[in-house]
């Protein structure tokens, strides 16, 4: 067994890595190569199709606008989400489990069956029908699907702060909740927020789905431009390749802060900074009752 | 925002033409197009799941032995991996595994005489949605293997077990739950799989695969008069996924007396 192991692991290892890399080197090759059809290797090598791709102000426009969407979505998730968090925290106890239920609700249903729900309810009132393919209705659905991610990064950021004593010191000193809430809780749950408010960038940023059947063409973000890239009458790959690099580029980036925003945290609570980190059990069950923290939406 | 688009597509699977009626479900359960979506989404989901749960375990056994650097280093790669989707990785797979793909060709160089499986074939998809529900698969069950202890192989070792007795009578079933909690979370991530869906089979023209996912898509976008098929596929996906995280909850309340 052990001998098979031995030998296994680092087949199972250069295995994955090559599975995982391979597909992102290839489109790297792909966005820079002139002409690539039968050799192993591209036979040039050119930034033609980065030039066209970002030189084509419709594609500039679908990254300004995935952008825009996906920021503000991570703004208004924080909004939302901070102070209910803080309140189901110290005051009211029973809106966790309201909290916890939404959570699950993006995570259970396809985002797909998500956005056909809300097209077909709103569709059924004359005064919300009006609402149907418009940016506000998109946007507010964003909102909706991406606040899990930051439920989580901030219900953990809270947990791990100890914010319940944090308030109380609060209060006592004559604080208002507000106040408490933007000198006190804030300061003390940022690197959790700013992951939570990464993930749901990312969430949205990505999002297929729900733009496509909310919105469709008339607010083409960049999953959108793509799919006509692939399957227009005149399909443009190369572009394509260049747009999806720059895409995984940026989450790249993104993942990139969310490890290290998560490495100085933890750092800051070894050495005992504010309060002591929680015990190892409760971390440890808080892992697995919400295991979904890393991860994003692939639908 | 949630709730209320759920109710909503109930109550329209159970409306035609403005009066209640089951008609709409009996006219999907009996059609064999319908079946056939429905047939293939599970069995896509559940060898999704099985390949992810197959190959996943062995990499969180590994990354999570590693030293610190190194395994950071896997996460971070793991992380991307799991993040990328959509309609960009679905062309990175094209170039890739595709037809004229870089690893074909370069089978092909060496002499292999491989063909892919076509990527909007069963297969092709499988592969296609390994990508990332693999890395996912790793992140979610990582932190589990830290509940085998240390002790625990030891007092297997000095009562001569070994290593693969360790694994049979005491490691695998201490992560069973866990492991299949994982499944069931992969099982319903792939049953709502979208857009690579998408990117990978497209929705027009001849279909090697059927799936829930891109027929609820194109009647939405197509068949307007009808919106009540989609209104039952969608139902049933929910149906799906509800149960699904439901044992997923059990399973993992199993698992999670190893914490105490």
């Amino acid at each position: 067994m052990s001998a098979v192991w031995r030998l296994a692991r680092p087949l199972v290892q250069a295995g994955t890595a090559a599975y995982l890399l391979l597909p992102i080197l290839a489109i790297v090759l792909f966005s820079l190569a002139t002409r690539w059809t039968s050799s192993i290797l591209p036979s040039g090598y050119t930034l033609d199709h980065w030039t066209a791709a970002f030189g084509d102000p419709r594609l500039v426009a679908a990254f300004a606008r995935s952008i825009g969407l996906a920021l503000g979505a991570a703004v208004l998730d924080a909004v939302l989400v901070v102070p209910a968090v803080y309140w189901s925290r110290v005051r009211n106890p029973r809106i966790r489990t309201v909290l916890q239920v939404s959570a699950a609700i993006p995570f259970a249903l396809p985002y797909l069956v998500i956005a056909f729900g809300i097209l077909t309810l709103y569709g059924g009132n004359p005064i919300t029908a009006q609402l149907n393919n418009t940016l506000p209705e998109l946007l507010l659905a964003h909102t909706a699907i991406c606040f899990p991610f930051m439920y989580w990064a901030v219900d953990a950021a809270m947990s791990a702060a100890g914010i319940e004593r944090l308030a109380e010191a609060a209060e006592t000193c004559g604080a208002s909740p507000a106040q408490t809430i933007r000198r006190v809780i804030v300061p003390n749950i940022l690197p959790g927020l700013v992951s939570g408010g990464i993930l749901v960038f990312a969430t949205s940023f990505g999002e297929f789905a729900v733009v496509q059947v909310l919105i469709g063409g008339s607010f083409e973000t960049v999953p959108l431009w793509q799919a006509d890239a692939l399957y227009s009458t005149n399909p443009r790959f190369d572009e394509l390749a260049a747009s999806a690099v720059a895409t995984f580029g940026l989450l790249f980036v993104l993942s990139a802060i969310v490890v290290a925003a998560d490495r100085r945290w933890a750092a800051r609570f070894r050495r005992g900074g504010v309060t002591a980190a929680p015990p190892i059990v409760e971390t440890g069950a808080a892992i697995a009752e919400s295991p979904t923290q890393i991860a994003d939406s692939p639908t | 925002m949630l709730l209320a688009p759920a109710l909503q597509l109930i109550w329209g699977s159970l409306v035609r033409d403005g009066s209640p009626t089951l008609a709409n479900w009996v006219d999907v359960l009996t059609s064999p197009r319908h079946q056939r979506e429905i047939v293939g989404t599970l069995l896509l989901a559940g060898v999704s799941a099985s390949v992810a749960t197959l190959i996943g375990t062995p990499i969180a056994l590994l990354v999570g032995r590693m030293p610190a650097v190194r395994r950071s280093g896997w996460l971070a790669l793991l992380n991307v991996a799991a993040n990328i989707g959509g309609i960009g990785l679905g062309f990175a797979l094209v170039a890739t595994i595709g037809s004229v793909g870089m690893v074909t060709l370069a089978l092909r160089g060496l002499g292999v005489p491989w063909t892919p499986p076509p990527v909007d074939s069963f297969e092709g998809l499988v592969l296609g949605f390994a990508y990332t529900n693999v890395p996912l698969f790793v992140i979610l069950t990582l932190p589990a293997f830290g509940i085998l202890r240390d002790d625990w192989a030891e007092a297997a070792r000095v009562s001569a077990a070994s290593r693969t007795q360790y694994w049979r009578r005491i490691g695998l079933p201490i992560l069973a739950p866990f492991l299949g909690a994982g499944w069931l979370l992969i099982f319903t991530w792939s049953i709502g799989i979208y857009s690579l869906a998408y990117a990978l089979a497209g929705t027009g023209g001849v279909q090697r695969v059927s799936l829930m996912t891109l027929r609820i898509g194109t009647t939405i976008q197509s068949d307007v008069f009808s919106t009540w098929r989609a209104d039952v596929l969608a139902v049933i996906l929910l149906a799906f996924a509800l149960v699904a995280l439901w044992s997923y909850r059990l399973l993992l309340r199993r698992g999670a007396r190893w914490f105490r």
